[in-house]
């Protein structure tokens, strides 16, 4: 029954792209990418700035085209229509809306332009402005709204066509601290709302974590990783990717057999075996700050991988504690709860550091 | 006291500067307007007043043609060199092709080069292309309104060109973006969002076409045939016939057109610049 699934899964795909590339004169923005995202998913594309995160979006809007590939919405090819031709609508960063018209001719503009009967456009743009509470501000002009309004209006203006797919280029980018943080917890109120699939793109790792289904991970125009927020983090399979998404300790080392590392300094740890590394490969381990555990020298409870070194630097954070502990080959950081029953160690203590199996993650380097 | 003096000096001599330059640009003027109501057969001379020269003006019915020929030049000419205007601004400032830059570089080329080169230039083309029209197909051209139109149309392409590019450069090309996401044809982003927007600037264009077109003596002169003469150019031959006080009323009355547009155009941009600050009175957020 794997197949049925399998084409299962290919039909119910709202964007779907096989080895979509793309070109500027000899740069390449977007390198062989494939992707699927499913219908009535939240899906970021995280990535620092210049990754093609933004080229791959606009691609799927229409207003790039890609040099290579396929690109399909709901099945159907839609790689060299123009955006008019497309069933989906885009939130622009700086929103884009047309100032010489009020809230409500921006809202209206879509319906108006696939010619929908005038008494439906009002109703429509009357339920698209209030699903984004912006009802009585019909008559505004977009010069006349804030920030946080403006966003609400590109919202309802793309909504309000029902595409098939919402995308939305860096939605927040523009907005304070406190209002992104409210805009994000009605970004996600609101999709949950209509159902329609959003592709939306963000250099900011948190927002990704906290808004989406999935998160794809790109750099240098490659899709590095796709999986759920706790994939993303927990089992990074690339360097990059777990950089990227929090922070972490990278130690070196190569993978000897399908679950054990030896780490450069001779010492052979169990990982989690993972299939995008090959035995014989030179691999990193990634360790999270916060779950490897720091104590007394030869205190470290047996069974466990466990290094020995010299606490370097103390750092308090309010509610943690970040020690850079050295070791004769490399430094380790590790954070720990500030909380009364936690021992705390000075710079200059001996002490061990040790983290369980499944602690850690085996990445690219 | 001296130093009464020293303070006050400069204040003295930039208030003079200021009535010496305003004595220097409308004295003309005001002299003009003057003698068109003197008596005198001589144009710089007093013989009390008298509106004969505006009759005079009226009853000729050459001078009436010229009128006519000059406002029909200047419209054809003024839209269609718009049209063209807008069009390369939009090709330049939109869109990447081959050959771009040299474009750009040929267009700007009308205003640089001076009347006369473009006037004799204008001829020759148009001598060789009628000849050769002849030649090939036998249809026989002579100059007249349409050689003036399309000289006219040729110089003042740059001119709004120049103008509409600033006003296309000041716009966000993500609003067409967004557009053209909304469904809207290439024409619908250009006619519903585009055009609106760029509207004060097309118009201004138009504004400089009609008085570069109207103005213009040098190059219609040149490509000018019998009996499609404009305006400007009929004054001119008649101070080459000597000179007589209806000179002076025709001038005037071109001033007076002249300042009716420019007053048009000043009332436009007036208009635009007080929604432009009202536009950034307004609080605009955070964004």
């Amino acid at each position: 029954m794997n197949e049925p699934l399998g084409l299962q899964q290919q039909m119910s795909a709202a964007v779907s792209l096989r080895g979509i590339s793309k070109l500027f004169d000899d740069v390449t923005a977007v390198d062989n990418v494939d992707l699927d995202i499913a219908d009535g998913e939240f899906f970021a594309l995280l990535g620092p700035s210049g990754c093609g995160k933004t080229t791959t979006l606009r691609m799927i809007a229409g207003l790039e085209l890609p040099s290579a590939g396929s690109l399909q919405i709901f099945g159907e090819e839609v790689g060299s229509l123009p955006p008019n031709k497309r069933p989906v609508n885009t939130v622009f960063q700086n929103y884009a809306l047309f100032p010489h018209m009020s809230v409500a001719d921006n809202v209206a503009f879509g319906l108006r332009m696939r010619k929908v009967p005038k008494s439906e456009i009002s109703t429509r743009v009357q339920e698209a402005i209030s699903l984004v509470r912006m009802t009585g501000m019909e008559g505004r002009r977009p010069n006349q709204l804030s920030g946080g309004q403006q966003q609400r209006v590109a919202l309802a203006r793309a909504l309000v066509n029902r595409p098939k797919v919402l995308l939305l280029d860096e939605p927040l980018a523009a907005l304070d601290l406190k209002l992104r943080q409210e805009m994000q917890f009605e970004l996600k109120q609101l999709q949950r709302e209509v159902g329609i699939t959003f592709v939306f793109v963000t250099h900011d790792q948190e927002e990704a974590l906290a808004l989406s289904d999935r998160i794809g991970v790109m750099n240098d125009g490659r899709l590095l990783q796709v999986g759920t927020p706790e994939e993303m983090y927990d089992a990074p399979v690339d360097r990059f990717v777990a950089d990227f998404i929090g922070r972490s300790n990278f130690l070196k080392g190569v993978l000897e057999s399908s679950d054990v590392v030896c780490l450069s300094n001779g010492q052979r740890i169990n990982v989690p075996v993972v299939a995008t590394v090959a035995v014989g490969d030179d691999v990193q381990v990634s360790l999270r700050p916060e779950r490897v555990m720091i104590c007394q020298l030869d205190a470290a409870p047996s069974g466990v991988a466990k290094l020995s070194g010299v606490v370097d630097t103390e750092t308090f954070l309010g509610n943690s504690v970040v020690y850079r502990v050295a070791l004769d080959w490399m430094t380790i950081e590790v954070e720990t709860d500030h909380r009364p029953d936690v021992a705390r160690h000075a710079v200059g203590e001996q002490v061990d550091v040790w983290w369980r199996d499944d602690a850690v993650a085996v990445v690219k380097p | 006291m001296s130093e009464t003096i020293t303070r006050r000096l400069p204040a003295w001599a930039l208030r003079t500067n200021g009535a010496v330059v305003l004595i220097f640009l409308y004295a003309p003027i005001i002299l003009l307007v003057v003698f068109s109501f003197s008596a005198s057969r001589i144009p710089g001379q007093w013989g009390g007043f008298t509106s004969e020269w505006y009759a005079t003006l009226f009853d000729d019915s050459r001078l009436q043609r010229t009128i006519s020929v000059s406002v029909k030049v200047a419209l054809v000419s003024t839209l269609l060199a718009t049209v063209l205007g807008t069009m390369s601004a939009l090709a330049l400032e939109r869109f990447k092709f081959r050959g771009r830059k040299v474009f750009d570089a040929l267009l700007y080329l009308p205003i640089i080069i001076p009347d006369v080169t473009m006037a004799v230039m204008m001829l020759m083309f148009f001598s060789q292309a009628f000849d050769l029209l002849d030649s090939v197909f036998g249809i026989g051209l002579s100059k007249g309104f349409a050689t003036i139109v399309v000289s006219h149309v040729a110089f003042n392409i740059a001119f709004v060109s120049v103008v509409v590019r600033a006003r296309i450069a000041g716009m966000d090309a993500t609003l067409e973006q967004a557009a053209s996401d909304l469904y809207a044809t290439r024409w619908q982003a250009f006619r519903f969002v585009t055009l609106p927007l760029i509207a004060p600037g097309v118009l201004g264009g138009a504004l400089l076409a009609i008085t570069l077109s109207l103005d213009d003596v040098v190059v219609t002169q040149f490509v000018a045939g019998p009996g499609s003469t404009t305006l400007p150019v009929y004054v001119f031959s008649l101070i080459r016939k000597g000179v007589t006080p209806t000179i002076n009323a025709v001038s005037v009355i071109m001033l007076v057109a002249s300042l009716i547009l420019v007053a048009g155009s000043v009332g436009l941009q007036r208009a635009n610049a007080s929604r432009g600050r009202q536009q950034l009175r307004t609080p605009g957020g955070t964004s």
